[in-house]
């Protein structure tokens, strides 16, 4: 019976179908619009009065999805008090494209397209309108050519008091940790010089965040390693420990508390020789007595390449910035999302960064994870190249921005580039989504990276000073503290900077 | 069976006074290897090996050095056998030398200037084995005519620059160490010559030795080449010019920096009214880092030999790259790991010797003492951090070298020179007026 129905009713299906197929080879019918949706530029950033990066854009089609074209949609604004296009025109896929300028209100702004009679009409879009960052200009408010003896490194300010490194050899080695207090107007004074015994560089140096501990990492010795002091009194640190990897040093050195315990991420050099030496390696030190550290994970990069010279930790991700190969390794040290933790970090991805022409190579040398409080995103990664240079006179490097929304599939969105200049050390005010890098001899750069970011940012620079003067500049790194920027600076010592 | 010989210079002097009798005294030593030698006429029809060596008991005062001061130390530099043999009427031809100052001056031999192979105001020690090169020559006998094609493979010198050191007349090193040889390294040298033009192109590792025990980075092999071709216009003269591309020299594992070699050079080595004369001019240029940083050198020396004595003189202007240094002065760090260096420094040296030949044929033993008194001047170039003034506390230097040069058997060879170079690798321009072969 089923079969007879099938049969029964096939034959007049067949017979309009092949009618249909005849009126269509005679004569076409005209593709009448039926829907309009979003195709592109929903969510974006940026900053009042300035366009978002991407059109918004709609798709409209007729009842079989077919997109058609030469629809005229009509644009406006919603809320903000932007501007849009009043029309535009859907091309050949049926694609109809606005560029939304935001208006002076921060927060969410709105635009829609709208086309009558069409499902989906009005297709609305927001965008998140951020403050213009103006008012960023850097000065010099006092310091300087304070540290006439030795070449400074890297910098950490903990409430009144600063921590300096030392670098090689000037009329003295570079094995020592200086103290600064910094007055009620923020002014550093030099207090107390302790010398490391057997390193030519105190490379790096952090305080955690309860002030009680500082770490340093030396290098250039026979007694490389990390180096942990207590700040009971912050103006006389006093040793407690000393975790050494020998000759070839650690580059680097970064605190991070996970799951309640406080951890060290050390960056150690390869050694030399070849055959006889260590790899390059992130060693991963539990502090939390710091009289007692205990090495818990070692994560070895073979390549040998230039090793792993930074890391920047935050929120259970380490960022590992490892030269030209393998550049920069993301791991999991306790976020949660693969399992990870300090003493069994996994790995989630890596990037080789671009060389933009600079010689000789990506160069991942430092980086910063931009968690932005005002869009509540954690998309851009911060990453410093660190090119060829000639210690206290010329260098050369771009800022990288990665985008790690997803990160397991980082990728590079934008670039900095200083003419005459390489970037070193980060720090960031995220309020304000500003980026502050030491430029070596480009002294210290302020950079705009609110909204999205997307190819060359050179447009983004709001600021720039040279502490030192020409000739006497070469800028290791900033902090952002108490409301000034200080800067450490290798020819001319610590700084204190305004930034408006 | 091969005949061994150790060759010997054709005619001698009569040595004088106490040092010839301390010779002559020294002569049942320097007889003990020649016993195992016919001639070395006869050894060019059939298989031959010449065996030779040489030492320098060296003083050195050097006045300032690192951080102000001056430093005296006594050293036996640059001790070295060779082995050469040849097969074939010399189509088939080995060259070795051994090296030992890895056990002699393993800290390197104070040279205000020096640097290279992470050693810096110290001429670094050289590996064991400096040299082993088998070539084999006129690969193609009669086929094309006078034309000689050869190949040659071994561990030794790219055909790059002009001669190692060792073998000319100052004992001194020269600053341009690095930017006018390319050595110790895995090579295989295609060469061609055809009248008074050499042409030779060399395929060999970038990577520069880190210690006298270490071979060359096998897998490195390739990544790195040179060419360099040599006019011969007359039996004295040779002129040559090379270009050598190194892949990170200074970084074994290969992640270092490229370096593009140039090296011209015009040399001298033949009677000037009838007395022995040696002279070099050689200009070398090393690029590195894509062009950001450039070391250039201009160096002449010269040796006059009348009789048992020679005078040489050289001018060096050669600049080099100030690396950061570990907490010995004389080391810098490695091996890299950033692309920086803290300036440029130009060193002007005069060096002026006066060497006192003793010896004669029948001792088949070379003795040189001599001395040699450098003058300097040093000077920051082109910006960065480094601080002549600071650094040695004052912008000048001199050192004084008093030693004695011992060289048994057969003379120090043109290292380097192998297949249709190694013609004119029988002399270093250690000539003397009493055994000169021209």
């Amino acid at each position: 019976m089923i079969t007879m129905n099938t049969r029964r009713a096939a034959l007049p299906i067949l017979l309009i179908a092949l009618a249909a197929c005849g009126d269509d080879r005679a004569a076409p019918q005209p593709i009448v619009p039926a829907s309009i949706a979003a195709s592109g530029g929903t969510g974006q950033t940026a900053q009042t009065g300035s366009p978002l990066p991407t059109p918004l854009t709609v798709l409209v089609t007729d009842a079989t999805d077919t997109p058609v074209p030469d629809v005229v949609v009509a644009w406006s604004v919603v809320d903000g008090g932007g501007g849009v296009p009043a029309t535009s025109l859907t091309n050949s896929a049926g694609l109809a494209s606005a560029t939304f300028t935001l208006g002076p209100v921060v927060g969410q702004q709105g635009a829609q397209a709208q086309v009558s009679g069409l499902t989906g009409s009005p297709v609305v879009f927001t965008a998140t309108a951020t403050q213009e960052p103006g008012g960023t200009d850097l000065s010099v408010v006092s310091g300087g050519n304070n540290v006439p003896e030795r070449f400074s490194s890297d910098l950490w300010v903990h409430g009144n008091y600063a921590y300096s490194g030392t670098w090689g050899f000037r009329e003295n080695e570079g094995n020592t940790l200086k103290v600064w207090s910094l007055g009620a107007a923020g002014s550093p004074t030099l207090v107390e010089s302790i010398i490391v015994p057997e390193i030519g560089t105190v490379s790096d140096v952090q305080v955690s965040d309860d002030g009680q501990l500082l770490v340093l990492s030396g290098e250039a010795g026979t007694n490389g390693g990390i180096y942990l002091y207590s700040l009971s009194n912050p103006a006389a640190p006093s040793f407690l420990s000393s975790a050494l990897v020998g000759e070839a040093g650690v580059h680097t050195v970064t605190l991070s508390t996970i799951d309640g315990r406080l951890y060290a991420f050390a960056s150690r050099n390869p050694g030399f020789p070849e055959e006889e030496a260590t790899d390059p390696a992130l060693l991963i030190y539990d502090v939390t007595d710091p009289e007692a550290p205990t090495l818990v994970a070692t994560e070895v990069f073979p390549e040998r390449d230039y090793g792993i010279h930074d890391t920047f930790v935050r929120d259970g991700i380490a960022f590992a910035f490892v030269w030209d190969n393998p550049g920069l390794v993301i791991y999991d040290v306790g976020n949660g999302i693969r399992g990870g933790s300090p003493s069994a970090p996994v790995e989630i991805s890596r990037l080789i960064t671009a060389t933009n022409g600079v010689c000789c190579g990506p160069s991942v040398h430092n980086g910063w994870w931009f968690h932005n409080p005002v869009t509540s995103e954690r998309r851009y990664l911060f990453i410093g190249q660190e090119g060829a240079a000639t210690i206290g006179s010329n260098s050369s490097g771009d800022i990288h921005v990665v985008d790690v929304s997803d990160l397991a599939q980082p990728h590079e969105v934008a670039f900095f580039h200083l003419n005459g200049a390489g970037t070193h050390n980060f720090w960031m005010d995220e309020e304000r989504q500003i980026l502050y890098a030491a430029y070596y001899n480009g002294g210290v750069v302020a950079l705009d990276v609110s909204g999205t970011l997307s190819g060359n940012l050179s447009g983004r620079l709001l600021s720039q000073v040279k502490p030192g003067g020409t000739g006497n500049t070469f800028t290791w790194g900033v902090q952002l503290a108490n409301g000034y920027l200080y800067a450490i600076d290798m020819l001319s010592g610590l700084w204190q900077l305004t930034t408006e | 069976m091969p005949d061994v010989v150790i060759a010997s210079r054709s005619v001698a002097k009569q040595s004088r006074g106490l040092p010839g009798r301390l010779l002559r005294g020294l002569r049942p030593l320097a007889m003990t290897v020649p016993l195992l030698l016919p001639s070395l006429a006869r050894a060019q029809s059939s298989p031959w090996i010449r065996v030779g060596a040489n030492g320098v008991l060296l003083y050195t005062f050097a006045d300032p050095v690192p951080r102000g001061r001056s430093l005296a130390e006594v050293r036996l530099v640059q001790p070295a056998i060779m082995v050469h043999a040849g097969a074939l009427s010399n189509r088939l031809r080995l060259l070795s030398t051994i090296n030992f100052e890895g056990l002699t001056m393993p800290a390197g031999e104070l040279t205000p200037g020096a640097w290279g192979e992470g050693f810096i105001d110290r001429r670094h020690p050289h590996t064991y084995l400096h040299e082993l090169v088998l070539s084999a020559d006129d690969l193609l006998g009669g086929i094309d005519g006078s034309t000689r094609f050869s190949l040659a493979a071994g561990k030794g010198f790219a055909p790059f620059g002009t001669d190692d050191p060792m073998v000319r007349p100052v004992v001194r090193y020269p600053v341009n160490h690095h930017l006018a040889q390319i050595l110790e390294r895995l090579v295989a040298i295609a060469g061609v010559r055809t009248g008074p033009i050499a042409v030779e192109a060399g395929l060999f590792n970038g990577d520069e030795p880190e210690r006298p025990g270490q071979w060359p980075k096998l897998s490195r092999f390739g990544d790195s080449w040179s060419g360099r071709l040599t006019a011969l216009p007359t039996a004295s003269v040779e002129l040559q010019g090379s270009y050598a591309r190194v892949h990170s020299p200074e970084h074994r594992p290969g992640a270092g920096t490229e370096q593009h070699k140039w090296s011209v050079s015009g040399r001298w080595d033949g009677d000037v009214s009838g007395k022995p004369v040696y002279a070099l001019v050689e200009w070398a240029r090393t690029s590195e880092a894509e062009g950001f940083f450039v070391f250039r050198s201009f160096l002449a020396e010269g040796a006059w030999t009348r009789g048992a004595s020679r005078l040489h003189y050289r001018f060096e202007r050669t600049a080099r790259p100030e690396e950061q240094r570990t907490l010995d002065p004389f080391r810098s760090i490695r091996p890299h790991f950033e692309n920086s260096i803290l300036g440029t420094t130009r060193w002007t040296i005069h060096t002026l010797g006066y060497g006192y030949r003793l010896g004669d044929s029948s001792t088949r033993l070379d003795a040189l003492p001599f001395v040699e008194v450098s003058y300097g001047r040093m000077a920051d170039t082109g910006g960065g951090v480094f601080d002549v003034r600071s650094f040695y506390g004052r912008d000048t230097f001199w050192s004084l070298e008093i030693g004695l040069r011992l060289s048994p058997g057969m003379p120090m060879h043109r290292m380097g020179r192998y297949g249709v170079a190694q013609d004119t690798a029988d002399s270093g321009g250690m000539e003397y007026d009493d055994h000169h072969e021209h």
